[in-house]
């Protein structure tokens, strides 16, 4: 019915428009049908050179006061748009034929096999080459944020081309793998974080702009056919292949300017010596911190955000040309990407290549190969926002609290001590403090902190990657209907990590200068075959099966070390000359995974679909006996439409598409290290003599850590497919986590954990995806896709409870009962009104009140000693780490030539630990936030900030977590705002030469509305860890302008 | 045809590369546990080990040496960052501090190591019974050292109560899960059982090795009987200190112990004892480097890094610093402090302020069994005895003093005297919170740069460390220190 007002509203209107112009022309008066069925369509555009018309519910236009020959244009979502000259007035049929490469007809790929996306039942989210080109980045997954429902991304830190944070319907194992398998053209290829402290996302070896499309794979039946990887969901990858046809040359450039996005304000030079004298009056201690002069006379006020940041310029180059002829295609593309972050010295060069080639040697034998080659040199200082290296596993950063990263030197250095002495040498005290100041060491204790900008220009990380990637595959024909297809994919990774730490200060000076060069190779092979068997019985049934083998080998080598004591401070590099050598880095290790698989599809006219997918999966790192595990789903899907007691219904003319879809499946989880199961013994000296210690608890009953996938879905489309919409809920249960499960100290196991089949959670939630056509007109176009998921996370069983014990607290706990990583805190009270101090609340419910110069310090509120707060025995679950909710929200409007493109992002119900707030509310000589001068001064005022006694960092949440730093993580964010125009192609000296121009310019980060108080709420400083949702020392986010073009000829 | 061709050599590939191995992977930079004791050099590399478990980072390798430092009264803390332990000096750490589970950790990761060489060398054939005896009394004397550490850190003294909840006292070898609930043992149980082990080591531990070096840094006779007169001291039990004592140092001066070609005696200089060799004839027991970071602790956990590069502690201006004898040019000892850039006096024994941190830990010298003699010797009222040991180590140091008579007059002054020989003696080698606590003494009061720690009375509740998170959250049976 609204629908019915809605057209003719617009019908009239444009009717009454028009009449006012043409009033002696005549009606053009017609029909638009499906061309294969003859049904009319409701809702296709028609344009005339004046007009614009939309078809009624009956599929009939009216075309006001037309002049003969009229040339219309006929478009239509889903079908070939069509040009037809009308000579005549006579009332006329317009058969459109549908599009292949359009909406339904959307082809999934489950790496093995692809699917058409209306006979596919599993559930899946599809991105699009559109939804991942012109935006500036140095890898793809950073780009799928809210993109698709139920992917999660965070993009956690500027630092150029480490490593987001990416989950499928949450996280899927304890201390496993956790990255999602990615697998481009069949090659599963390596995730993690590689390049030390300057991070390294193996995956910026696959070019943004080469791939076609990037299938996420949620379900069990959708995943079942990876078997033991599936348990975090998988990404499969298609590259872009050449079409038959002229060639075609596509030239896209972008340069980008980056600038930090909200840094926390802190206090200036003068405000900072006030705050920190009162701390030491407070504290019993004379006045320590004084202002300096330099040499103009003017007062030092040094803001080392300055100091560390600078806006970083970037640009990127990038070429393709494809083509081809009836037996060969070809893509070939090249690509530089040269860029700067905001950090000073933190760079990122990446130069790319792609070859893509299809021949078809005769009708029954086809021949291909997709080849990639890229070398990206990532250098910066440390940062303290990348976690560590990992191909894997969970992760927990330690490196944002020393004294080597950048983030917390901005926080915490003194704005009251200068940079560089009046000669321009760097301001420095002794090996590891910034020069002093006025200030006086004797009273104000050690500054633990560098000069940032020795350290920053003088100590830096270097990651090389030199990475192949690609495949060769044959298609034999063995019949008509079955065919055999082998691939053999290789990813190897030549890695070179250095760091060179100066021998004067900084981490270094201890050391007399370090310098350490780690060499890495990593090789996966994968080999598949395929038999795939298609057939019909009459005109109702078909189906499709297939049988596969695949071996896939993993070896790591890795070897290196670390020089020390530099002869002479010229040497700058590990080749340089050193008294001390010792090895670090070594590893040598291999993994293997040998498996079977089959797959039925079938379909009963178009109606009835069902898919089962079988694997056996042998893995090397499981125990004899254990080896293979068995894994399978399987999917059924029901389109209503086709019913009969639907087709002729109201219903049908409504609904476009109405599917039911139901999955259920078992996968596994094969990131388990490569040789968790064994007792090992490790080799090292004592006093120079030969050491065997033991190094690894063997687990002779390890097996198979799986989950349970359920899916029920919904699709359905509306209004001539002008809205659709995508559902689904889930419920993914883990069994048999394979879990480093802590064992009690003083049993004095090795690292203190066992690798068992111990735990179990379940992530259950809501997917809806939803896409709409929401004006469509001759000039103006509006597009909104929505994608919307809700997340809960519980852990239903464990050993015990799983943390990293801290002297800077327990921020995340995993506890049964709880979401995975909750974040954990003591609970505060808030501070006392009476005498300034901070009051906790104790596992016994009393309120403890701190006073860092108390003798006893802890003192329950009427002054007797109280046990000192402990952080796991006082400490409360505060929320899930995880988000409740998240998604995405992507406009596209469009008018005449311009587009505008608004993508929003957002996150709801997780808690974040502000641990930045906690430094800089540190009353050490950390420097402050502004908002510490809310502190306590006078008896009787209510604040949240403690009365200030130098040297406490207890208090405010540093060294043990505190709720008053727990802060809701919700947020919705302007991602990407851009601005493109396609410059029209009719004027004379483009038209021969050019076939498209588009520019843009492009805001990344736009805007963030939050409540957090931190920089960004969207955080992770553990990387892709289940110890989520901390904010601490790290730099902020960048925010980015580029202004980019696209040229094709 | 090409169909057939490409077929063939795809079927000739597949023939090939299956029926193999693939899944048959072993790790080829460590030893699988079957072959672990396997052959007589992988048993030494094993028995070895046991020691390099002392020498871990957190342990004597240096930071607890440290930790036993920065709680005791004679340092003063210059950083506030709580990597460099200033919660350890402030008495404020909770369950979850790591370097509270880190030691722990450490420790029974040195007891599980003994137990399973114990249990290993009862059954093996490949070496003699002779030598495996002597690796079971090696492994002994290690677990004995690292339950005394232990027990002294997170339970009670056992002065002050020695039926109150000691430690989860675990002498069988663990190599499989299931085994996390052990309750805690009393303090006296597991005194009882470190002198049980030190006496069996005592029987079987060679009486010296081939070199210095090995003599110096694995356990011989001499070593299990001078850590018996540091545990029975800690218990007050002064008639078997001397018992002990007799055994390895001769009746009159010049004091000296010698078996074989072992000779254990005061250094005549007393620098030399923190530098050349490091090896020579006051060297009980130490923890030797190699030149090599893959042996030496890290920058925070090494003893020179700590004390003189930063130094992250300096000598607290009220301790025993400002006793006249480290003013005095005459004793050898004070040229062992210096002043920092920041005017404040710091301790030089550690010299070797870049890395690899190699200055050797002297964990057990032959000065403290003669002042453990002394002590034990003034408290049985033995005090012409207790006086020559007395004076035996201080005139190495400074061979024309006198003690004031008063100094050395009376049983209670005498012990006062040695107490403080002890606190000057000792300095920096971690001897001072163990010298107070057997004494259950408050833990002074002290200063730092960053601020002031407070006192702590032997009843509060940080007067010893708490037990970790990562064994409460474990072990069911444990109970936490109040």
């Amino acid at each position: 019915m609204l629908r019915e007002k809605y057209i003719k509203l617009l019908c009239c209107f444009l009717f009454l428009l028009s009449a006012q112009i043409y009033a002696q022309q005549q009606n053009l008066n017609g029909i638009v049908v499906d061309g294969k069925n003859d049904l009319p369509l409701s809702g296709v555009i028609i344009q005339s050179e004046t007009e614009e018309i939309i078809t009624n519910e009956n599929g009939e236009f009216v075309i006001p006061n037309q002049k003969l020959p009229v040339t219309l244009t006929v478009s239509f979502i889903g079908y070939k748009t069509q040009e037809i000259v009308v000579n005549s007035f006579d009332f006329f049929n317009i058969k459109l034929i549908k599009d292949s490469n359009q909406l339904d007809e959307v082809l999934i790929s489950s790496g093995y096999l692809s699917q058409k996306k209306s006979e596919f039942s599993g559930s899946v989210a599809t991105v699009s080459a559109k939804q991942l080109q012109n935006r500036p980045s140095t890898s793809f997954d950073q780009l799928l944020g809210g993109q698709g429902t139920g992917i999660d991304v965070i993009q956690s830190t500027s630092v150029l081309n480490n490593t987001p944070v990416i989950r499928v319907r949450g996280l899927n194992t304890i201390t496993s793998g956790l990255f999602p398998l990615i697998v481009v053209d069949g090659v599963a290829v390596f995730t993690g974080s590689l390049g030390g402290f300057v991070g390294n996302n193996p995956l910026s070896g696959i070019n943004p702009n080469d791939i076609a499309t990037v299938d996420v794979l949620k379900d069990a039946s959708a995943a079942a056919i990876y078997g033991s990887r599936a348990a975090n969901g998988v990404m499969v990858i298609t590259t872009k292949k050449g079409k038959k046809g002229k060639t075609r040359f596509n030239y896209n450039t972008w340069f980008s300017r980056s600038t930090p996005y909200n840094l926390p304000k802190l206090l200036n030079a003068e405000d900072y010596t006030m705050i920190k004298n009162e701390a030491l009056v407070n504290a019993g201690k004379a006045p320590g911190f004084f202002l300096s002069k330099n040499p103009d006379g003017s007062t030092v006020d040094t803001n080392w955000y300055d100091v560390a940041y600078e806006p970083g310029i970037s640009s990127n180059q990038n070429l393709n040309i494809s083509g081809g002829n009836e037996t060969t295609q070809y893509y070939f593309s090249v690509d530089y990407t040269n860029q700067n972050s905001f950090i000073k010295n933190n760079t990122f060069q990446n130069y790319m290549t792609r070859l893509n080639l299809s021949h078809e040697v005769n009708k029954s034998i086809r021949v291909g190969i997709n080849l990639s080659y890229s070398r990206a040199k990532n250098v910066g200082p440390n940062t303290g926002a990348v976690a560590g290296n990992t191909l894997s596993s969970s992760t927990y950063n330690t490196e944002y609290i020393t004294n080597e990263p950048l983030g917390r030197m901005t926080y915490v250095l003194p704005p009251n001590v200068p940079v560089y002495n009046p000669d321009g040498s760097y301001s420095i005290q002794n090996g590891i403090s910034v020069g002093y100041g006025a200030n006086i060491p004797s009273i104000i204790g050690t500054i633990n902190a560098y000069n940032l900008a020795m350290v920053q220009e003088l100590d830096l990380t270097t990651s090389i990657s030199k990475s192949l990637l690609g495949n060769i595959y044959g298609e034999f024909d063995i019949t008509k209907k079955l065919i055999f297809r082998t691939s053999y994919g290789l990813n190897t990774i030549d890695l070179e990590n250095k760091l060179f730490l100066n021998p004067i200060h900084g981490g270094g000076a201890a050391y007399n200068g370090v310098a350490t060069n780690i060499a890495t190779d990593l090789e996966r092979t994968d080999w598949a075959n395929t038999l795939t068997y298609k057939d019909s019985f009459n005109e109702n049934n078909h189906f499709t099966f297939m049988l596969g083998y695949e071996r896939i080998k993993t070896t790591l080598d890795s070897w290196g070390a670390s020089q020390s004591n530099v002869t002479d401070p010229y040497y700058k590099n590990y080749q340089g000359s050193y008294a001390n050598i010792s090895p670090i880095g070594n590893d040598l290790s291999e993994n293997a995974l040998l498996s079977y698989f089959s797959n039925l599809n079938y379909n009963y006219k178009n109606k009835y679909f069902l898919s089962l997918n079988y694997r056996i999966d042998g893995l090397s790192a499981l125990p004899e006996g254990n080896k293979y595990g068995s894994f399978g789903g399987g999917s059924v899907s029901w389109n209503l439409l086709e019913e009969s007691f639907l087709k002729d219904s109201k219903v049908r003319g409504f609904l476009d598409n109405l599917r039911l879809r139901a999955s259920y499946g078992i996968v596994g989880n094969s990131e388990i290290g490569n040789y968790p199961a064994i007792g090992t013994y490790n080799s090292s000296t004592y006093g120079g003599a030969p050491t065997l210690g033991y190094s690894q608890t063997a687990n002779p009953n390890l097996k198979w850590e799986t989950s349970s996938k359920l899916d029920l879905g919904l699709n359905f489309a509306m209004l001539n497919n002008r809205i659709s919409v995508e559902f689904d809920y889930f419920n993914n249960k883990i069994r048999d986590l394979i879990l480093k499960t802590p064992q009690s100290l003083s049993a004095g196991i090795p690292n203190n954990y066992i690798n068992e089949n111990v735990g179990g959670m379940y992530n259950t939630g809501y997917e809806i995806g939803i896409n709409a056509l929401a004006v469509t007109n001759r000039n103006f176009n509006w597009n909104i896709s929505l994608n919307l998921s809700t997340l809960e996370n519980k852990v239903t069983s464990l050993s015990s409870d799983v943390f990293v014990p801290s002297v800077f607290g327990v921020q995340n706990m995993t506890r049964v009962g709880y979401s995975i990583g909750s974040v954990f805190a003591v609970p505060t009270k808030g501070v006392n009104p009476d005498n300034g101090q901070m009051v906790f609340i104790n596992s016994e419910g009393k309120e403890v009140q701190y006073n860092h110069i108390g003798s006893p310090k802890w003192t329950y509120l009427d002054g007797t000693a109280a046990p000192a707060i402990d952080n796991y025995k006082d400490g409360v679950i505060q929320g899930p780490s995880l988000p409740k909710l998240f998604g995405g929200l992507n406009n596209t409007f469009s008018y005449k030539n311009f587009v505008l493109n608004v993508n929003l992002t957002f996150a709801q119900g997780n808690k974040l630990y502000n641990g930045t707030r906690a430094t800089n509310s540190d009353q050490r000589y950390f420097n402050n936030g502004e908002f510490i001068k809310n502190r306590w001064t006078t008896p009787g005022q209510v604040t949240d900030i403690q009365k200030l006694y130098y040297g406490d960092n207890v208090s405010a949440g540093f060294s043990f977590s505190s709720t008053s730093k727990v802060e809701d993580g919700s947020y919705i964010k302007f991602k990407n705002v851009s601005l493109g125009y396609n410059v029209p192609m009719e004027l004379s000296f483009l038209k021969n030469t050019f076939s498209s121009i588009y520019v843009y310019v492009q805001g990344n980060n736009f805007y963030t509305f939050t409540k957090y108080r931190g920089s960004d709420p969207e955080v992770s400083i553990n990387g892709n860890s289940i110890n989520s949702g901390k904010d601490q020392n790290v730099p902020p986010n960048a925010q980015v302008y580029t202004l980019g073009l696209n040229i094709g000829f | 045809m090409k169909k057939y061709i490409l077929m063939s050599c795809f079927i000739l590939m597949f023939a090939t590369a299956c029926n193999d191995d693939l899944l048959d992977t072993q790790p080829e930079t460590s030893i699988p546990e079957s072959i672990a004791f396997s052959t007589p050099e992988k048993i030494l590399a094993q028995t070895n080990n046991l020691y390099k478990q002392l020498q871990n980072q957190s342990f004597y390798g240096g930071r607890f040496i440290v930790f036993n430092e920065q709680r005791a009264d004679q340092f003063g803390q210059n950083d506030g960052n709580a990597a460099t332990g200033s919660a350890v000096w402030n008495q404020n750490v909770a369950s979850t501090n790591d370097f509270v589970n880190n030691v722990w950790s450490v420790g029974y990761t040195a007891i599980n190591a003994s137990n399973i060489l114990i249990s290993k060398m009862n059954e093996t054939t490949v070496i003699s019974k002779e030598l495996a005896k002597n690796y079971i009394a090696e492994a002994k004397f290690v677990r004995a050292f690292c339950y005394f550490s232990l027990v002294q850190t997170y339970a009670k003294p056992y002065n002050q109560d020695k039926s109150s909840l000691g430690l989860p006292l675990r002498l069988t070898p663990i190599t499989t899960s299931g085994n996390n609930d052990l309750a805690r043992s009393s303090v006296e149980l597991v005194y009882n059982q470190i002198l049980k082990d030190l006496d069996e080591a005592e029987i079987d531990l060679p009486v010296t090795y081939a070199t210095p070096l090995l003599n110096t840094s694995r356990a011989k006779k001499v070593t299990a009987i001078a850590l018996k007169t540091r545990v029975l001291l800690v218990q007050n039990n002064f008639d078997q200190v001397i018992s002990e004592a007799k055994k390895i140092v001769s009746a009159t001066a010049p004091f000296q112990y010698t078996e074989g070609t072992l000779t254990q005696k005061l250094e005549p200089n007393y620098s030399s004892i923190f530098g050349g060799s490091y090896t020579g004839t006051e060297a009980v027991f130490s923890i030797p480097f190699a030149n090599s970071t893959t042996e030496t602790p890290s920058a925070q956990y090494a003893l020179a890094y700590n004390y003189l590069t930063q130094p992250i502690i300096f000598l607290a201006a009220a301790g025993i610093v400002s006793d006249p004898v480290f003013s005095a040019a005459s004793d050898a000892r004070s040229g062992l402090i210096g002043t920092s850039a920041a005017n404040q006096k710091v301790l030089k024994k550690f010299s070797v302020t870049t890395a690899p941190f190699r200055d050797y830990v002297p964990v057990m010298r032959y000065a403290e069994i003669l002042l453990n003699y002394a002590e034990a010797a003034a408290n049985t009222n033995d005090l012409i005895q207790a006086e020559a040991l007395l004076k035996a180590v201080r005139n190495r140091s400074d061979p024309t003093y006198v003690f004031p008579a008063n100094d050395v007059a009376t049983k209670e002054a005498l012990i006062a005297t040695i107490q403080k020989e002890r606190d000057i003696e000792f300095l920096g080698e971690g001897f001072r919170l163990m010298d107070l606590q057997r004494k259950v003494q408050t833990l002074p009061a002290k200063k730092g740069s960053i601020g002031t720690a407070p006192l702590v009375l032997p009843t509060a509740s940080n007067y010893i460390w708490p037990i970790p998170s990562g064994e409460i959250s474990t072990n069911k049976l444990m109970v936490p220190n109040p």
